[in-house]
């Protein structure tokens, strides 16, 4: 990669200066890419040390049987074959990517239509209290969150089933049943980042032209009209952005489970995380663990440079 | 639930609302109340329950306001068998060195890449970028075996240092000081300035609101972290607050429903505090970025 190289080659000189004596401005361009290096060497040490290098380690491991007590054995792909027997493995993939889809389609539906109601023109405290209230969740640790509501989904004794019954309907086992237990990790993810997602709808939003908006009401279109035909393809890059990190938070779903059903009954609501979690520090088997980790990276990996790619050049965009 | 008929009763609002704006309205705001109390009644029933005798935790049809104002569970909660007090203080150790040192690394590469001109300088910024599409899951059994080679597990600074670098706010104060005019800079240089002396008064100066928000962001992601703190820290008195709470809700939500509720409230104190004073910067710097470009 071209990361190191740089640091180690002196600046080339530049062709021609804007004035004074060539080895002059040399050696202030020299200064100035020293003081570059400088600048960011910290943040560059912290990259290879922390990031890069852990992920070629663990590229490394998953190819390695490895217990942590005997040095790490060479293996070859044959993690990667074990996982397509793995039921568990299989089952925990299930579980995400159904967190996933439902990610995708409530965290998005939801804030999507409450930043549509919120852009309409309210008065200006009001917009402010609703903002506020749909945010704070977002502020707030997801294991905070889940203790609450992990009350709140008590069978007996909780207040969720309390009002259930009250209006005729039947308790539900929220926390230990293998269908509800999806359901209430589903409902705290929709619940904690509906307000992120509506921020990011209520500003671009603001960003389509009013003018626009006006003229083809002019023109005889209706609201639905409006939102379809130019709403909708004016704040795509923000649903597209939405979507994107709703798809990378919710395959890294964790600590929610644990609170609310530690993964139970049996691996009904387990995550994939959660299981490269106990394969790697319950069963210390790093190379299995290493290996489901780098499927993992894989999609995120995908699901980002797809976003990257749809969208102009973010990285030159000066 | 009710939000599910809120999606339905919200297209129909979309399509009906223009010849009756006024009726649109209400139902609109209707909607939003509604969504907005299934936001907050959670933390309020929180509230109101750890400021109930512990006996009344569970009282059904639920109260949503409080009735006595009893500080016991408060009280309770922190000379419990979980030390909560020192977790806290576990996790603000921690969350103030992160940050700390993110807001003296993040804006100094951040200008770098933005002003400085040295070999490699977009390459560099492209691979750095691309380490925010690593997950966590991926680094942390090598960072694991890093740290444990280094005697750092069950130790704040297996959290502290691989936090106080980060990809997220070199680009956040990139950003900024692409948006700097150049020639405040070169007016600077002109003076005489040293390139350290452009940045530090000059350069740095400007970007104290960027930087406020980098810390901010930076110190709730680390007082809120959970994943990382639960894999390298395994004792009681290392563990920062997130590990307590759970470790006092117990398996199951078995602990004490009213202390747990207290000890949570603790806990979301600095998100409140954060969100009443910085919110305009937090909301106005993580849009930003995903709207423009």
């Amino acid at each position: 990669m071209t990361l190191t190289a740089p640091t180690t080659e002196l600046p080339p000189a530049p062709p021609q200066g804007r004035g004074g004596r060539p080895g002059q401005l040399t050696a202030t361009r020299r200064r100035e890419a020293l003081t570059g290096y400088l600048f960011t060497a910290p943040t560059i040490i912290g990259f290879l040390v922390f990031v890069l290098g852990p992920l070629v380690a663990a590229i490394y491991l998953s190819l390695t049987k490895y217990n942590i007590l005997t040095a790490p054995k060479f293996v070859g792909i044959e993690n990667y074959v074990r996982m397509f027997r793995d039921e568990r493995l299989a089952t925990t993939y299930g579980n995400t990517v159904l967190y996933v889809g439902a990610a995708v389609v409530l965290i998005n539906g939801f804030a999507l239509l409450f930043a549509v109601l919120i852009n309409q023109r309210l008065p200006r405290a009001l917009t402010y209290v609703f903002r506020s209230a749909y945010f704070f969740p977002y502020l707030v640790a997801l294991v905070y969150v889940s203790i609450i509501w992990q009350a709140l989904f008590q069978k007996d004794t909780g207040i969720l089933n309390y009002y259930i019954t009250a209006l005729g309907g039947e308790r539900i086992d929220w926390l230990n049943s293998s269908e509800f237990s999806k359901v209430s990790v589903i409902i705290v993810d929709t619940w904690r980042n509906v307000g992120f997602a509506m921020l990011i709808f209520v500003a671009a939003l603001q960003e389509v032209p009013k003018d626009m908006v006006e003229a083809a009401r002019m023109d005889g279109a209706n609201e639905w009209q409006i939102f379809r035909r130019i709403t909708v393809p004016m704040i795509s890059q923000a649903t597209f952005f939405n979507i994107t990190i709703t798809i990378i938070g919710a395959f890294q779903i964790y600590e929610s489970i644990i609170v609310l059903t530690r993964g139970g009954p049996g691996d009904a609501s387990r995550s994939v995380v959660m299981y490269i979690a106990e394969v790697a520090f319950n069963k210390f088997d790093m190379g299995y663990a290493s290996a489901i980790a780098v499927t993992l990276f894989l999609i995120i990996m995908l699901v980002t440079l797809v976003q990257f790619r749809l969208r102009k050049s973010w990285v030159n965009n000066e | 639930m009710s939000n599910t008929n809120a999606l339905s009763a919200g297209g129909g609002t979309a399509r009906r609302s223009r010849p009756r704006p006024g009726i649109g309205k209400s139902i609109s705001v209707a909607l939003l109340v509604l969504g907005a109390i299934g936001m907050v009644a959670p933390f309020l029933w929180m509230f109101t329950t750890s400021l109930r005798d512990a006996s009344h935790a569970y009282d059904l049809p639920p109260q949503w306001l409080p009735t006595e104002w009893d500080w016991t569970n408060y009280t309770d909660a922190v000379s419990g068998p979980v030390p909560i007090l020192r977790n806290m203080l576990n996790s603000a150790v921690i969350a103030i060195a992160v940050s700390i040192g993110m807001i003296v690394t993040a804006p100094m590469a951040g200008y770098a890449f933005a002003k400085l001109d040295f070999p490699g300088r977009n390459s560099i910024f492209v691979a750095l970028l691309s380490s925010l599409m690593v997950p966590a899951q991926v680094t942390i059994i090598p960072l694991f075996l890093l740290m444990r080679a280094f005697g750092l597990l069950d130790n704040p600074l297996s959290l502290i240092l691989p936090g106080v670098t980060g990809a997220l706010g070199v680009f956040l104060l990139r950003q900024f000081f692409l948006g700097l005019p150049q020639e405040i800079i070169d007016a600077a240089r002109m003076d005489g300035a040293t390139a350290w002396q452009t940045y530090r008064l000059i350069a740095l100066p400007l970007a104290k609101n960027a930087v406020s928000t980098l810390g901010v962001i930076t110190f709730l992601g680390s007082w809120n972290a959970y994943f990382a703190p639960s894999i390298f820290l395994n004792s009681t008195d290392t563990a920062t607050l997130p590990l307590g709470l759970v470790l006092m809700l117990g398996p199951y939500g078995a602990g004490n429903v009213a202390q747990v509720m207290a000890a949570t409230t603790i806990a979301i104190a600095p998100a409140l505090i954060v969100f009443l004073v910085a919110q305009r910067w937090i909301i106005a710097s993580l849009t930003q970025s995903a709207v423009k470009g």
